[in-house]
This record gives C-alpha cells, sequence and structure tokens, in this order.
C-alpha cells in the first residue's frame, strides 16, 4: 500500500494491500469509507452502514448515534477511527456492518482528521474560523498511541500553523499546513516526527500517499510530487484549477 | 404553584437559544451589534433536476473537495456538483476524462469499478466501467437528512424554505436580513 492517507488500506506493505479487495484509497478528510466489503458513511451525528459485498448493489444497514461534530472516518486494522470536533471516537468493526463503541480520545475543540499507521493515530487539531472555535490557539499535531484501543494516549504534541488533511506511508508522514503549504515530516522515530521539508507556496488541503507518490489538494490545483527521495519532494505535474468567475 | 424567580426565568429563555448555537439557529445571538460573519443563501433545486446524474466532457477543476485514487485513476469532487475522473497512470501527466455531474456531492468512495457518492438527500452507486458513459447502477432515496444548513461555519444564511425545493447548495449573499446563523 500505499499510504494510510488512506481509507481502505492498511499502511503495511507496498502491495495495493486493502481493507477490502478492490477497494481504492481516499484522503484523511474523507467521510465515505470502506472496509470488510462495508462502506461506511459518517454526517455529522451519525454512522451508517451498507453492506456492499455486491458492489452494484449496496445495502443500507445499521445507524449508529455518534454524537455531535463528526468530521472524518478512517479505517485500520478493522477499526474506524472517526475524527470530531471534541476528539477521536475508536469503533471496533470486526463484525462488518455492526460497529462497536471502544473509546475516546477528547482535546479541545477543533477540526481533526485521523490517520493510523502501526499503534500510533496522527491526529490534526486546527482551530479557526470555519472550525467555530476562534478563542482557542489549537493549532496541533498530536501523535496518540492506540496500542490499547480502549485507552489512547497521547504521547507526543507538535505545533503547526494551520494544518488539515494529513498522511501517513511508512517512514514518511505528510501534513496540509491550508494557505500556509504542506509539510513532509521523517517518521524514523514514529512517535517523533521530524520536520524534513516545508513546502510554503504550496496551499494545501488533503493527501494521498500512495507508492512513493503523493497527491495533494488545495486551492491552485492538484500537485503530484514523488516521496522516493524522503529529503526532498519532486514535482511530478500539476492539474490547475480554474477559480471561480 | 409558585412562579420561577424573574432572573431565573430571563435566564432559562436565553439560554435554550445559546444551547442550540452548536448546530442551527434561528435568532442571532444575544448581543452582537455588528456582525462581519460571511451570509449566505441556500441555491435550491426540485428532485427531478437534482436525481440526475450524467457523464459530461471534461470541465475545469474549480473547487477540488475530495479525492479518491483506484487503479491509476483520480477521482476528484468538484463540491457540490459532481466529480472529475483523471487517467493517472502516469502521474507526471494526469489526463482528465470526464466530468459526471452528481448535483450536491462532496464525498466518494469506489470498490470495483462502482463508484459511491452522495446525491443531496440520496446515495448513489454508479458503475465507471467506462468514463465516457458512466451509468446509475443503484439509488437509495433520502439516505441523508435534507440539509438544513451550509457546510460552513461562523456564517449567517437565510434559513431554507422546503417550499421552495431541495437545498443543493449555498452562495454567498448580500442579504443582511438573513436569520439563520451556525
Amino acid at each position: 500500500m500505499s499510504g494510510a492517507g488512506c481509507s481502505g488500506d492498511f499502511g503495511l506493505s507496498k502491495s495495493e494491500n486493502s481493507a477490502t479487495p478492490g477497494a481504492g484509497i481516499g484522503g484523511s478528510t474523507a467521510r465515505f469509507t470502506l472496509l470488510d466489503n462495508t462502506l461506511y458513511v459518517v454526517n455529522s451525528t451519525t454512522l451508517r452502514a451498507y453492506d456492499v459485498s455486491n458492489s452494484m448493489n449496496p445495502i443500507p444497514g445499521r445507524q449508529t448515534k455518534l454524537g455531535f461534530g463528526i468530521e472524518t472516518i478512517f479505517p485500520y486494522s478493522g477499526n474506524l477511527f472517526i475524527g470530531t470536533q471534541t476528539g477521536m471516537l475508536i469503533y471496533d468493526a470486526s463484525r462488518p456492518g455492526d460497529p462497536r463503541y471502544l473509546s475516546t480520545y477528547t482535546h479541545v475543540l477543533s477540526c481533526d482528521p485521523v490517520v493510523v499507521q502501526g499503534t500510533l493515530a496522527y491526529v490534526t487539531l486546527r482551530s479557526g474560523a470555519d472550525c467555530r472555535n476562534n478563542a482557542v490557539a489549537a493549532n496541533l499535531l498530536e501523535v496518540i498511541d492506540v496500542s490499547n484501543l480502549q485507552a489512547p494516549r497521547i504521547i507526543r504534541s507538535i505545533p503547526m500553523i494551520n494544518p488539515r488533511g494529513l498522511g501517513v506511508d511508512g517512514d514518511v508522514l505528510f501534513v496540509c499546513e491550508g494557505d500556509s503549504g504542506l509539510k513532509m515530516f521523517d517518521l524514523t522515530n514514529p512517535t517523533a516526527p521530524r520536520l524534513m521539508q516545508h513546502l510554503e507556496g504550496v496551499r494545501s488541503y488533503d493527501v494521498i500517499p500512495n507508492r512513493d507518490v503523493l497527491i495533494v489538494t488545495g486551492k491552485d490545483g492538484i500537485y503530484q510530487y514523488s516521496y522516493a527521495d524522503r529529503k526532498q519532494l519532486k514535482l511530478l505535474s500539476k492539474l490547475a484549477i480554474e477559480p471561480l468567475a | 404553584m409558585p412562579l420561577l424567580p424573574h432572573k431565573t426565568m430571563r435566564w432559562l429563555l436565553l439560554g435554550i437559544p445559546l444551547l442550540d448555537a452548536c448546530t442551527n439557529n434561528q435568532v442571532s445571538p444575544p448581543g452582537q451589534t455588528t456582525d462581519n460573519r460571511p451570509i449566505y443563501r441556500p441555491i435550491y433545486g426540485s428532485y427531478e433536476s437534482v436525481r440526475n446524474v450524467r457523464t459530461m466532457a471534461v470541465q475545469p477543476i474549480r473547487q477540488a473537495g475530495k479525492i479518491y485514487l483506484k487503479d491509476g485513476f483520480l477521482f476528484v469532487n468538484e463540491v457540490g456538483a459532481g466529480v472529475h475522473i483523471v487517467d493517472n497512470r502516469n502521474p507526471e501527466r494526469p489526463v482528465p476524462v470526464s466530468f459526471v455531474s452528481i448535483p450536491g456531492a462532496r464525498e466518494l468512495a469506489v470498490k470495483d469499478s462502482i463508484l459511491y457518492a452522495d446525491n443531496t438527500v440520496d446515495l448513489v452507486a454508479l458503475n465507471i466501467a467506462n468514463p465516457l458513459n458512466v451509468r446509475l447502477v443503484k439509488r437509495i432515496e433520502n439516505a441523508y437528512p435534507v440539509t438544513a444548513y451550509p457546510p460552513m461555519r461562523n456564517v449567517r444564511f437565510e434559513c431554507p424554505d422546503p417550499a421552495k425545493g431541495l437545498v443543493v447548495g449555498w452562495q454567498r449573499s448580500e442579504n443582511e436580513s438573513a436569520k439563520c446563523w451556525r
């Protein structure tokens, strides 16, 4: 695989190992994700499961109340990690379509996608006008130990500028900083991300890292970079965006 | 029956809309004199026009939303409008192939050759085996609650009127009399 900026994918190997056969990879800000022949859809308050064993015939299944301010969903190793405005919820999804609540990691009110790799979750916290949180300056990248899914535990908090989507692929982590650019971190020590490069001019919202190619969306275009060299991103292409007239 | 003390009663009356402020409100927050929050107004569509998914020629990307990668193809959500299909087998030269118009779409995922997307209040499953002729294979009607407020926060907006149709999107407005906010 690929990155774990990714729905439907395990960050374990470079093969196209997918959490559900035939699924692709989404970004960290996704509200749709595929896991074990189930399409999980979050809206602001609920998690809805659709059985997609027959991909052409999705069948609505169980609906789970989650609370409020639900933003993102990320599948990993049979579990669902749900980013909300008040924290991260962990659900056991080992029974397809029947998620079971495990725990909540609570933080200050913010916007926050999450990605997971191994026993660590990486979460960005962002304050700002569109996050309903002007008062608290909470722009952070948090590293959370999820080895015990019942008791997630913060182990590091790194100041950010205005972080949004993020993606992880083995020894590298990418964090979108909105209008303040794109950051690449070295994860040789997975609990201590080390900043390798900050492309200040690349306004970014979300990423998909996959097989050494990073896809970045932002205000100005869709950029693709090679990260084969972990010290320096190399621009491969850019699809321009034509701003609204 | 004893009446509530005057002060308590006032607090209760004020407190209700405040508690509700997390979602969607019909009244302005108390004590606000100058309101600089951006104003939005709903864009309405009929069910018939909304439930019309079709393949179009390549369109410019104007507001890129969620992205999804599958078998060398990149799917880019055009916020509230549909999905751009891009042949990305060579990431040095991505080639836009087509645009699938899906009114209201903001989310997407792909399994096999089926693209799932939100089509305003419905969930749709589309066969994308031929990106030039994307076909609806299943529609689950009313999978989503009707949108009553814009996705942005800290904004004011004109309260939606269901009699005018489905809310398919939001656009900026100058209407200072907008009563709703979130």
